[in-house]
């Protein structure tokens, strides 16, 4: 009997491999301040800190980082380098160094949650009133590149430098995964970063797990999209530690074995670059890809300057145009295949350019 | 294959009176789910522990996927055996008192974290730190040379090395007892059985617990509370290294479970009289898994748990039957030897070679091929890591080649199953039983079979048996 | 026979690489003599210079030795040497020229693969052959990642013919099928530059003007069995601004140089030949990088129209327009609403590019490159003791002062101090986030951490100026 449960245990064991959660903290005071009715920062937080215990309880080598990302920056609560300061505040905060209160906790326990409470009531501390003056965004494509660069120390086997060693299999000591808590939305300004984080974490097989307490982003619908991570969207933010131990909690080896929690439409159309407009059929330049939602004035793309040919478009989305007798055929050929078989010689003779 | 040493998986045949009293301390409770559980046991453990109401079986099954049927169905069975969830009907909860402690756990008795009525704890399970300085300072450097000193010193005198340490007598004891070592008559020196050829071969951490179970056993024949006992020995993997604890706080039992502890290098205690002690490593590393240990103390110094390091290892075997082992330490080159014939001796370096004369002697002696397979792997240098197939297939096959040689029969302990009602019964139950990859033999004609182990067969039948009767009683009514 | 044999060097190449193979026993050996093999293998950063040819010191000329780098260290190791070493060819790796350039995104690019019968020599492992196929995937898959609205088809060259592997076209699926097939043949028979280069010619015709035209010929004969004057193809090549790359796998041919060379406005850079299977992988997927734009005229710059379809999850499955398979979920043409199962594609009936806003994202890093992080001397060290990113804590400034004024940049082009600072935010980094945050992030996390000043609101932190054209 014995024999057997022993063997069965070392079996299971190995191929369980430590895991790293790195969780990203939408701090934006202005988003929390409406949420306060069902779920102020503090519960919230302590929620997290319940959580983050969990991750840890999992396995002995699990490891976490906590990453704020707030209305004008985005720093690190966890692991903090200022120890001296923040270990003082620690002390401070938990009242003092009661030894009752260790044989209480897992100490491994206690230092995060110091460390996290400390930093953040740090944070807090210098965030004035004044920059909060219309402060609705929040760091995320800092937070995110945070996160990936330190989930790139923690995880890397060093290679020696060799640069195609990854495509074959990489070998990485530990899981890793980002759960970002946002609760605010808009973050258009950011895009291009947020995008190169996205593709980032994808290439390094990092998921993106998003935990939507309000607002509604769709790049972090794409992020988690894209990375193969969790979008969920709270219907009882209320429930935040529920939602957090429930989906959020297996690392990418469990999830392999797991029903992930229901697929949704993913909004994949784009915004365009002149008008702020949410396109499904755009005009791309070619050159620097901006979007458009109708071709720019005068043809000359606003964003690098360069003079476009827009003949080549054919006469989609505007009025039919008469065709003319001598080029039939090509014309014909060029109507179905728009965009992408019009060769020069018979470009610059298509009739119908849209008026701009 | 561990042979018939046993390990911490041990622990799950106790009575399920036993499991209760554990979970009553928080740090116990931790310990349990930390290293007892595979990873969607746990899944399953925290998708309960904020849940007040029960959930529907089905529901928790319906998570996983389909394929993933037989690892949900080994969480599901490691719960059941562990008494961590309770069943009624087909409604899963947790047990109330490890949910309790598990969350005590978490959230360290804050109040203000939690909804419901639960007080602070007042509990100390995660030992009491000493609050004054101690007047030699001790080092996490001194814990650790510590801890190798007493423990390699059990393991020279198994392998009959001369060392300057001798282990005490309780710990020889405590080797004969667990049939690691043996005596034949009174005066004689003991010597190593085959059991204990297998423990050698063990990793430094399962190692360690089959010392201590081995310990628990004995001290239940010695008077002491068992439940006190694992408590203890539960608690030590949560303290931390180079912190003094204070003795004051611990049980009597526990008192003097430490001069024990202090002969294998688990605990340090400077004089037996002192009223603190210090954890080693050996200690803080009993409740990590074997795989997580590697990356989780990369400055572990500690000699046998360096071993289970990954980027530790010191043997290079070539395809060639070649073994170059980068050591000095006695202690290895002494097991190195079990099954290689060693032939060369530099300051830092021994080379030998395996033979199939090498290998059917450590047959002899009662190793398995496995158990110098994975030796190998475990121990064997980064350089060989870097291929995605650490030992030479070829190697490897041949070793398991001898071994096979010696053998004509194998034999596999388990159960009989047989005098089944009908075929389709019969049918049914061999069908679950290959689900769970339990099943090893069977013949239908005979409605028999023969399974390694029958528990969740067993629960299995009777959840059957009691759904077939509720039928019945629907269909009466 | 090709004009190439009849060149001094190419010969005098072959011989020492025939020599060098017999001799070691092995496939080439890394650095050392194996670069004679190889003639200007590396792309030599001073390939721009017209008319190099023989005047020219060849790189093989240079003997360097691998001991000759590495020093014993104060307690008689040689692990801080290996470290530092470790170190200085991540730099090296990293810095690139990142003055943003106008780069053309859209590209049409026929891969010529050699399926002679000198790919069947051992040289890599296991053949040439099968090596350069299994890159080739790797080169398509990496291609189409980088470039994913743009166009790709593979030919192949044996018997002295050209050989149509697969089509023009944006599904890496398609392409990786076709030369999964290749892999039950062998190389036979002399390649023919010529017919290769001709159809491809042929194939990129209908290119539209806004895109590129570009040829990647995996070379690893040494002759070209050709039915007429190759000046004459390279001479129309260059009419119609097809452009063509070369990884040699064998030796130098002075026939492919001329084909760079010509082909690209005389920049030789393009042409390689592999010293290893590791540098052969990266001589390939380099060539995944989207090309500069050289000048106004080469490209026409145009507006196209695509769509970009939401993914819809249906209940009950559905075939779907591409693959005729039934799947349950999948995007529909913006258009005409034809269900399609994977993007990017073009819509199979009305013709519409479909394509994921991401996919257009995926390219903006090539054009707004992140500027290269300077070296720290260690005056300016005190600053910073951790990473900014990933809180590794630094080495401390030493105590003398004569150490303390060192030049920043040591003799191996690391950093003195181990820091690495963002030229905009002035953060510290180490060498690990450094090669990171330049080859897969492309974001400075403390610039995008940050609200700078100046207020930066287009996202652009840490970038460069808009590109212009070279």
């Amino acid at each position: 009997m014995d024999t057997v449960d022993a063997s069965v245990h070392y079996s299971q064991a190995i191929d369980e491999k430590p895991s790293l959660l790195v969780l990203i903290l939408d701090t934006n005071p202005y988003a929390w301040s409406t949420l306060s009715a069902t779920l102020p920062l503090e519960r919230a937080l302590a929620s997290i800190l319940i959580f983050l215990n969990a991750h840890l309880a999992f396995s002995h080598a699990n490891r976490v980082a906590v990453i704020a990302s707030h209305t004008k920056s985005a720093r690190f609560l966890y692991p903090t380098t200022t120890t001296t300061t923040t270990t003082t505040a620690a002390a401070a905060a938990s009242g003092s160094e009661d030894p009752l209160r260790d044989a209480n906790k897992y100490r491994q326990f206690r230092i995060i949650e110091d460390q996290v409470q400390a930093s953040f009531a740090e944070l807090m501390n210098q965030t004035t009133a004044g920059e909060l003056v219309d402060a609705k965004e929040t760091m995320m494509a800092g937070a995110l590149g945070l996160a990936l660069g330190y989930v790139n120390r923690l995880v890397r086997v060093d290679d020696g430098g060799v640069l195609g060693a990854g495509a074959a299999g990489e070998v990485t000591s530990m899981n890793a995964r980002i759960l970002v808590i946002s609760v605010s939305g808009d973050l258009a300004e950011q895009y291009v970063p947020v995008m190169n984080s996205i593709f980032a974490a994808q290439r390094k097989k990092i998921p993106i797990d998003i935990c939507k307490v309000a607002g509604e982003t769709v790049f972090l619908q794409q992020a988690s999209d894209t990375t193969r991570g969790i979008y969920m969207q709270l219907e009882h933010p209320e429930n935040l530690l529920q939602y957090l131990m429930m989906c959020f909690i297996p690392d990418t080896a469990t999830r392999r074995h797991l029903v992930p929690p229901t697929q949704i439409n993913v909004d994949f159309r784009a915004a365009c670059f002149c008008h702020k407009n949410v396109v499904d059929i755009g005009f791309v330049c070619s050159i620097c890809l901006s979007i458009f939602c109708t071709p720019p004035e005068g043809a000359i793309c606003t964003t690098c300057n360069t003079k476009l040919d827009i003949s080549a478009l054919g006469n989609f989305g505007g009025n039919p145009a008469v065709v003319l007798t001598k080029k039939k055929k090509t014309k014909k050929l060029k109507q179905s295949k728009a965009t992408s078989f019009s060769n020069e010689a018979s470009a610059t003779s298509t009739p119908g350019t849209p008026a701009s | 294959m561990s042979g018939n040493i046993r390990g911490f998986g041990y622990l799950e045949s106790l009575p399920p009176v036993t499991f209760r009293r554990l979970y009553q301390q928080p740090a116990t409770a931790l310990a349990i789910f930390r290293r007892m559980l595979p990873n969607l046991a746990k899944t399953i453990v925290t998708t309960l522990l904020y849940n007040e109401t029960p959930v529907a079986l089905g529901d928790l099954e319906a998570l996983v996927r389909p394929e993933s049927y037989r690892l949900a169905c080994y969480a599901f069975s490691k719960l059941r055996r562990l008494h961590i969830i309770t069943e009624n009907n087909l409604d899963v909860s947790l047990d109330p008192v490890f949910k309790k402690n598990f969350r005590l756990a978490l959230t360290g008795g804050h109040v203000w974290l939690l909804s419901g009525g639960d007080n602070r704890g007042d509990h100390h399970s995660f030992g009491v730190p000493c609050n004054t300085e101690d007047k030699k300072k001790i080092t996490v450097q001194f814990l650790d040379d510590y801890a190798t000193r007493q423990f390699e010193a059990i393991l020279h005198y198994m392998v009959g090395t001369h060392n300057e340490v001798k282990p005490s007598k309780g710990v020889i004891t405590l080797l004969t007892k667990g049939g690691l070592m043996e005596r034949h008559g009174a005066g004689s020196v003991a010597t190593i059985t085959k059991n204990g050829f297998s423990f050698l071969l063990q990793d430094g951490n399962p190692q360690i617990w089959a010392l201590l179970i081995q310990y628990l056993e004995m001290s239940e024949e010695l008077g002491m509370e068992q439940t006190d006992v694992l408590h203890f020995l539960l608690m030590l993997g949560s303290l931390e290294l180079g912190q003094a604890y204070s003795v004051n706080t611990l049980t009597e039992t526990q008192k003097l479970m430490l001069a024990d502890l202090r002969d294998y290098g688990v605990v340090y205690q400077r004089k037996s009289s002192s009223d603190r002690f210090y954890p080693t490593r050996l200690a803080t590393t009993l409740t990590s898994e074997s795989g997580g240990l590697r990356s989780a103390s990369a400055s572990m110094s500690s000699a046998m748990v360096k071993d289970a390091e990954e980027g530790k290892g010191f043997i290079i075997l070539e395809t060639n039957y070649r073994v170059y082992a980068y050591t000095d330490s006695p202690l290895q080159i002494a097991v190195l030897n079990l099954f290689v014939k060693l032939s060369t001796r530099y300051p830092n370096l021994v080379s030998g070679r395996i033979s199939r004369r090498s290998i059917q002697e450590a047959i002899k002696m009662g190793i398995t091929a496995d158990q110098v397979i994975d030796y190998l792997s475990a121990h064997a240098h980064p350089q060989m890591r870097k291929s995605l197939v650490t030992l030479p297939p070829t190697v490897v096959d041949q070793i398991r080649l001898w071994q096979i040689e010696g053998e004509r029969m194998r034999t596999t302990t388990g159960f009989l199953f047989k005098d089944f009602h009908s075929t389709q019964e019969f049918e049914e139950v061999a069908k679950y039983a290959e689900e769970l990859g339990v099943l090893k033999w069977k013949k239908p004609a005979r409605r028999c079979m023969f399974v390694t182990r029958h528990e969740q067969i067993a629960d299995w039948l009777k959840r059957r048996a009691s759904a077939q009767q509720q039928q019945l009683k629907k269909a009466a009514a | 026979m090709a004009d190439s044999d009849e060149d001094y060097i190419a010969t005098d190449d072959e011989e020492i690489g025939a020599h060098n193979v017999g001799k070691s026993g092995r496939h080439r050996p890394a650095g050392g003599v194996a670069a004679a093999g190889g003639g200007s293998g590396a792309r030599s950063k001073n390939g721009n210079k017209p008319g190099g040819g023989a005047q020219k010191r060849e790189r093989w000329e240079d003997i360097k030795r691998s001991w000759d780098n590495v020093v014993e260290g104060e307690d008689g190791s040689l692990s801080s040497t290996v470290a530092g070493l470790l170190e200085a060819g991540k730099r090296k790796r990293l810095l690139k020229d990142t003055t943003p350039l106008q780069r053309g995104i859209i590209r049409h690019l026929i891969l010529i693969l050699d399926l002679s019968s000198a790919m069947m020599e051992k040289d890599f492992r296991p053949t040439r052959y099968l090596l350069s196929l299994r890159y080739a995937c790797d080169f398509i898959r990496e291609y189409f990642e980088q470039n994913p609205i743009s166009q790709l088809g593979v030919l192949g060259m044996r018997d002295g013919l050209a050989v149509r592997v697969s089509d023009l076209s944006g599904n890496p699926m398609d392409h990786i099928e076709a030369i999964g097939k290749l892999r039950l043949d062998e190389g036979k028979g002399a390649p023919s530059l010529q017919n290769a280069l001709e159809m491809s010619r042929a194939a990129l015709f209908h290119a539209p003007s806004h895109g590129t035209r570009e040829v990647v010929i995996v070379f690893g004969a040494l002759l070209s069995s050709d039915p007429g004057d190759i000046h004459q193809t390279i001479n129309r090549l260059v009419e119609d601004k097809i452009r063509v790359s070369v990884v040699g796998l064998s030796a130098q041919v002075a026939v492919c140089r001329e084909l760079c060379k010509r082909t690209n406005a005389g920049d030789e850079s393009v042409y390689g030949v592999a010293l290893d299977d590791k540098h052969f992988r990266e001589l390939l997927i380099d060539t995944t990088i989207p090309p500069v734009t050289r000048s106004a005229k080469m490209s026409a710059s145009s507006l196209l129209m695509m769509g970009f379809p939401s993914r819809t999850v249906e209940k009950t499955a559905s075939l779907c327009a591409c693959h005729s398979e039934l799947t349950k979920g999948g995007y529909l043409c913006s258009r005409c609403s034809t269900k399609v199962c994977a993007l990017p594609m073009e819509c199979p009936a009305c013709g519409l590019t479909l394509i994921l806003s991401t996919h257009l994202a995926r390219s903006y890093h090539h054009l707004f490159p992140l500027k290269n992080w300077v070296e720290v001397p260690w005056k300016a060290a005190s600053k910073s003791t951790h990473c900014y990113s990933c809180q590794i804590p630094f080495p401390h400034p030493p105590t003398k002062p004569e150490e303390l004024s060192a030049p920043a940049k040591t003799a191996t082009g690391t950093s003195v101090s181990s820091r690495y600072a963002c030229t905009v935010c002035h953060n510290h980094f180490c060498i690990d986030c450094d090669v990171f945050c330049h080859e897969t992030l492309y974001n400075c996390p403390a610039c995008q951490s940050s609200v700078p000043k100046g207020k930066v609101s287009n996202g652009a932190g840490g970038r460069g100026d808009p590109m212009e054209v070279d």
